[in-house]
């Protein structure tokens, strides 16, 4: 009986270690989650730009800001700088050395989208749009940075 | 030897040129903002589009410096101007090398733009004719091309001042009244209303078929029955 205690929990601690994340898995979880953030930020263009519905923009909003508040970080595994996901991975190496650079754009996309599902649900036309761009800029700061140019 | 006063540039290059010194300008300081800005980014590229068509057209059927034949620059013509024995008005081989590179970069940077994508929410206006991994690979030549732009304009720019000050010749003032004094070549003709009509009209097309206007729209989200959750 003692045995099989044991046997169980060698196979539960194995299975612990098997659900540490894999490198690809990793990889795959950045690029949903910033498609997803590609989605919502589409969505709130279309809003800024055309009939303002605020639902959407709140929703939307929302969405971009649980995934920079997300911890996001925990996904830039050690090794993760190369390899695929859904695709290859475009970040530069540089984002894993460049620690400093890369917390400050971090904070401030941070920032912006705290900010952005702030305005959101005032229901300000004008203001979203405005902080629409503030967000984006966040976004590319980042791209311009760290991502590889193909 | 005597020199006279020759009408060079006609008017529509001279527009052509500072148009597109103007919206190259502001394409590169709304590209490299971003944010909202981008919207004009790709407004002032539809833009650019138009010109550069436009002095295709007008290389073509315009007055006799600006069209292409006059001062394509064959290998002869580049090894005579480096002899020194270059006497003929209008664009210089060396200059003519100059602008094709520049009319080819910025042609190329304003159509690679209609097809990218910026990963946050612009695309060009005819993204959805190549798809996202075309897209992405047009996007990193458009980034990589704006350099080559940044170098040639660089290049032009030095060349105007090396004219300026070493060689005494003012290449910027033609640019802007359209006349030069000369030693030998006659005025510029051809390129009357008609012709200006002509390439502002396939100007005016190229501008629309980039603008992806006539692609079929998506319908309206409302018109689409999509889950309530």
């Amino acid at each position: 009986m003692k045995k099989l205690m044991l046997a169980l929990l060698g196979i539960t601690l194995a299975g612990g270690a098997a659900a540490q994340m894999k490198p690809e898995e990793a990889i795959k979880f950045r690029q949903s989650a910033y498609a997803t953030m590609a989605w919502n930020m589409q969505r709130i263009k279309a809003n800024v730009e055309g009939a303002y519905n605020q639902d959407e923009v709140i929703k939307a909003a929302n969405v971009i800001q649980s995934i920079a508040n997300s911890g996001m970080g925990a996904l830039y595994l050690p090794g993760t700088d190369k390899g695929k996901g859904w695709e290859k991975t475009r970040v530069k190496p540089a984002l894993f050395t460049d620690k400093e650079q890369v917390g400050k754009l971090a904070t401030n996309f941070n920032r912006e989208a705290n900010e952005m599902a702030k305005v959101a649900a005032t229901g300000d036309a004008a203001a979203a749009k405005i902080q629409f761009g503030k967000l984006g800029e966040t976004c590319k700061a980042c791209h311009d940075d760290f991502r590889i140019k193909e | 030897m005597s020199s006279k006063r020759i009408r060079l540039w006609d008017l529509p290059t001279r527009l052509f040129h500072w148009l597109l010194v103007l919206a190259v300008i502001g394409a590169v300081i709304c590209g490299q903002m971003g944010g909202n800005l981008i919207v004009w980014h790709g407004r002032l590229g539809l833009f650019i589009i138009g010109l550069v068509v436009f002095r295709l057209v007008w290389g073509l059927i315009g007055s006799t410096y600006a069209r292409f034949a006059q001062f394509f620059p064959t290998p002869a013509k580049i090894r005579a101007y480096l002899r020194g024995e270059w006497r003929e008005p209008g664009h210089n081989p060396l200059g003519a090398l100059s602008v094709f590179g520049l009319l080819a970069v910025v042609g190329f940077q304003a159509a690679s733009g209609l097809f990218v994508n910026d990963d946050i929410a612009f695309r060009g206006p005819l993204f959805d004719l190549v798809g996202k991994a075309l897209s992405n690979r047009l996007t990193g030549l458009h980034h990589l091309a704006a350099d080559l732009l940044y170098v040639l304009v660089g290049l032009h720019v030095a060349a105007i001042a090396f004219y300026a000050r070493v060689k005494k010749n003012n290449l910027l003032l033609p640019m802007l009244t359209g006349t030069k004094e000369v030693e030998q070549g006659e005025d510029a003709r051809g390129g009357g209303l008609l012709a200006l009509i002509v390439a502002v009209l396939l100007a005016l097309a190229a501008v629309y078929g980039a603008s992806g206007a006539w692609l079929p729209k998506p319908p309206p989200p409302s018109a689409v029955d999509t889950p309530a959750w």
